[in-house]
């Protein structure tokens, strides 16, 4: 157990140390929403029903800017190798592994979120729904992005290979965590069960991707 | 039967038998299945000539569906059995049902466009094919990224099984996305229950599909075994040319 700590400690001072932490998908997702409504123009009704999916889309975006460091610098260093070689198997060590880094680097995103939200004229209601729908979708988000990156890891330009492969992936967590905070649903029961799908999905993720993360880091090691 | 054929000679020695026939028979259902189609079938009483496009479309959505299921089925039994022959089933597949998926795409959007007015719709079931065709796309490109072909192999099959689970929990909720979205779309075979006249066609443009794909899949297994052969030999025949030539060389 305390292994595994260790090894969710080290990802999350890493990202700390090396990569920036937060900072890296914080200022990308606050980009995206700030560039979006200069796109879809400044109309409050049109901002207010398109922002909690912008939200959520760009949240996506963001984690999988990072997605590509996840799984490569590990495997083309040989962390991976002695992970695999360790005795309390690969599965948990992958989740220790990749959910060290997304705390580490994307708790900012559900309060932007909020924020985002409010700006964009969301109620405050499906605003914080919104950000609990983010919450609870950020564990699967980063591991379906760890998925695609240990598929990919030590690949050049991985970043476009991890995109097309993760997205698919993506696509209930999104529906899920964006229909949590949509504003049409405000007080609507149908709010509050887009956000226990988006739980049940995540939970879902946790326990099925960390064998497929496994999986993928053996394929890869050959 | 799974390691009979796991002989490359042996299965060689089936490819060879199984490809003019399936060729043969192909051919002949899809010339029958074009004519009732075209031809033979009366228009629908209320589409109109415009029910003869579901003929091409529905058996390409079912072959897209369908030949995921085998690559995926393919995949399990290399990961599991280390058959090679099972992986480069599944490599080989991979195009084809990505064309199926496309052509399905382009067909029912022509389809859509006299029946509903637009060429498309965010509805469940043309979204989940939409994230059909991206699965294929990132299987491709994975296997293309991977240089060491026992390595695109294994993490190609990683990724095919993965893509099961993910594309039932897609289908469900996309589907409940979209109910939650606006109410039950357009897409569904209204009207009657279809007709005798338009199932006959329909089953046997199904049944052409399958074979053209059966009749693909062996064709390209077959040339990828003959490709990998030639570049065998033509290694071994660098390796023997460099041999005397490298001695010569430390001579001079």
């Amino acid at each position: 157990m305390s292994a595994l700590g260790a090894v969710f400690w080290r990802e999350a001072r890493l990202a700390w140390s090396g990569g920036g932490g937060a900072a890296g998908p914080a200022a990308f997702y606050l980009a995206a929403i700030t560039l979006a409504p200069l796109a879809i123009g400044p109309a409050p009704e049109l901002l207010a029903a398109a922002g909690p999916g912008l939200m959520g889309f760009a949240a996506l975006l963001s984690v999988l800017q990072s997605a590509e460091r996840l799984y490569g610098d590990d495997f083309s260093d040989g962390t991976l190798d002695l992970y695999a070689l360790m005795p309390m198997g690969l599965p948990l060590l992958a989740l220790a592994k990749t959910l060290g880094q997304g705390v580490a680097t994307l708790w900012p995103l559900p309060m932007i979120a909020l924020v985002g939200g409010l700006m964009y004229g969301v109620p405050l209601m499906s605003s914080l729904m919104l950000a609990a729908g983010l919450l609870a979708a950020v564990p699967a988000l980063v591991l379906l992005s760890g998925f695609a990156g240990a598929l990919a890891a030590g690949v050049k330009r991985s970043g476009l290979l991890i995109a097309l492969i993760a997205t698919p992936m993506m696509v209930p967590v999104l529906i899920f965590a964006a229909g949590a905070g949509r504003a049409g649903f405000e007080g609507d029961e149908r709010a509050v069960a887009n956000l226990l799908l988006t739980v049940a999905v995540s939970l879902g993720t946790v326990a099925l991707a960390p064998f497929g993360i496994a999986a993928a880091v053996r394929s890869r090691l050959g | 039967m799974l390691s009979y054929f796991s002989n490359p000679q042996r299965f060689d020695g089936l490819a060879r038998r199984a490809i003019p026939v399936l060729g043969v028979v192909t051919v002949l259902l899809l010339g029958v299945g074009v004519w009732l189609s075209f031809l033979a079938s009366p228009p629908d009483y209320q589409q109109g000539d415009t029910v003869r496009i579901m003929y091409v479309h529905v058996p390409a959505a079912y072959m897209a569906m369908a030949l995921y299921a085998a690559m995926a089925g393919a995949s399990f039994v290399f990961f599991v059995w280390r058959h090679a022959l099972a992986d480069a089933a599944a490599e080989v597949i991979a195009p084809i049902g990505a064309v199926f998926t496309a052509l399905a795409l382009l067909t029912g959007s022509l389809w859509g466009k006299p029946m509903w007015g637009t060429w498309w719709e965010w509805d469940a079931r043309m979204t989940s094919v939409l994230v059909l065709f991206l699965v294929y796309l990132g299987y491709m490109a994975l296997r293309a990224a991977l240089e060491d072909a026992q390595q695109a192999a294994r993490a190609g099959a990683v990724l095919a099984m993965a893509g099961v689970v993910n594309l039932v929990i897609v289908k469900f909720s996309v589907e409940w996305w979209s109910s939650l979205h606006q109410p039950a779309s357009v897409i569904r075979l209204g009207g009657p229950t279809i007709h005798s006249s338009q199932l006959w066609p329909l089953a046997i443009m199904a049944l052409a599909y399958t074979t053209l794909a059966a009749w693909l899949v062996f064709y390209r297994l077959r040339s990828r075994a003959i490709l990998q052969r030639a570049r065998q030999l033509e290694r071994r025949k660098l390796q023997a040319a460099r041999r005397p030539a490298a001695t010569g060389e430390d001579g001079a």
